[in-house]
């Protein structure tokens, strides 16, 4: 079977809550497809933002592409609404100045209709992610 | 159009009137505290300041601190990951001045090596007769320490709203020098750079 990402506004995903908007750099542009473009935080720490998918999806690997994200949490939830939030993984990244971060995590496959990215620490004043990519398979609700 | 947030600290020696610029800043200028309250721990207060010739602004989280040892031990905790920082003297008080060493050490320790935006403020020039702090020496130790300086009277409602526009304009340049490098991570013509191991999907 192909393996789709999700995280794609193409395929019916929605940045559902962004704690920071500068309408230039909106968290839409996390899941426009593109590393190009992407949203910016705008203050203070913890900031995060919830992804929808309208249904319910298997995936089996997540990757972030951002820049000057520290300490990274990842939760999923499988409720129709963006609710009961569950831990998947919490990690502190790596960074190289001028190198956009690019982390992968794998996972046995696991259900969800949310997923919720909250950056607790930076290794700067602000950071930006350009790109989300959730690959698995999709089921319906 | 976008509304940035940051923690600004507001540190200094006791006396040196602290409270009173954040409040004459906070109420715009309707009230000048002539009574010293010293303040115990940390005061939180909000104040959203636009950035000129632009559509942004920034709102302010400003914590107004102690300057008392005692209290000041127990700051710590809320000094964590400041944004931007306002230290503040008395320029009748050359002990006051000296000690801005100590305070700009103190906020640095907070900051694990992330340059932010700070502000060295005489107060209380209208004090004329008593004035012991020149403005020239106050001036080169800002520099050398990467401060911005200016000198201002709460009592005579002379410069109070400065410190924080000064801090505001520069956090604001702060953000758009970070939006530039964000910008340079991915090249537009290539595609990408460091991103061209990941697979179309
Ligand atoms: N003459 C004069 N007095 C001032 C000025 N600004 C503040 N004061 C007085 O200085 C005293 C101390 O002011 P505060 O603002 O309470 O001092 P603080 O720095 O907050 O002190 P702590 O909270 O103990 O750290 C008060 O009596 C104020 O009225 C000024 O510009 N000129
Ligand atoms: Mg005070």
């Amino acid at each position: 079977m192909r393996s789709t990402n999700f995280c794609l506004s193409t395929e019916g995903a929605d940045v559902i809550l962004a704690t920071s908007s500068d309408e230039k750099y909106p968290p839409e542009n996390i899941i426009d497809g593109q590393s190009e473009t992407f949203w910016t935080t705008t203050g203070m720490f913890p900031q995060e933002f919830v992804i929808c998918f309208h249904k319910c999806v298997i995936i089996s690997k997540l990757t972030i592409q951002c820049y000057l994200v520290q300490t990274l949490r990842i939760e999923k939830s499988m409720s129709k609404d963006p609710v009961d939030f569950e831990h998947c993984i919490e990690k502190d990244l790596e960074y190289k100045e001028g190198e956009l971060q690019t982390e992968e995590f794998s996972f046995p496959e696991f259900q969800a209709t949310h997923l919720r990215f909250i950056i607790l620490s930076a290794f700067d004043t602000f950071v930006s992610v350009h790109r989300v990519i959730a690959e698995g398979i999709a089921q319906d609700i | 159009m976008v509304k940035l947030a940051a923690k600004c600290i507001v540190a200094g020696d006791p006396a040196v009137g602290k409270s009173a610029l954040v409040q004459m800043f906070c109420n715009d200028g309707a009230h000048f505290q002539k009574n010293y309250t010293l303040t115990t721990g940390v005061e939180l207060l909000v104040k959203t300041v636009p950035v000129p010739e632009t559509s942004d602004s920034v709102e302010l989280f400003i914590f107004d601190s102690a300057g008392m040892e005692l209290f000041s031990e127990m700051l710590d905790k809320l000094w964590e990951q400041p944004n931007a920082a306002c230290i503040v003297y008395d320029v009748t008080n050359e002990q006051s001045f000296n000690n801005c060493a100590k305070w700009l050490e103190k906020l640095r320790t907070q900051t694990s090596g992330v340059h932010i935006p700070g502000v060295l403020v005489g107060n209380k020039t209208d004090l004329i007769d008593r004035r012991v702090v020149e403005q020239k020496q106050a001036q080169e130790w800002a520099e050398t320490s990467g401060l911005e300086y200016c000198e201002i009277s709460v009592k005579e409602m002379e410069n109070y709203e400065v410190p924080f526009h000064i801090l505001a304009n520069s956090f604001h340049q702060l953000y758009k020098e970070k939006v530039e490098i964000f910008h340079s991570l991915v090249n537009w013509k290539t595609g990408a750079n460091q991103a061209t191991d990941i697979k179309d999907l």
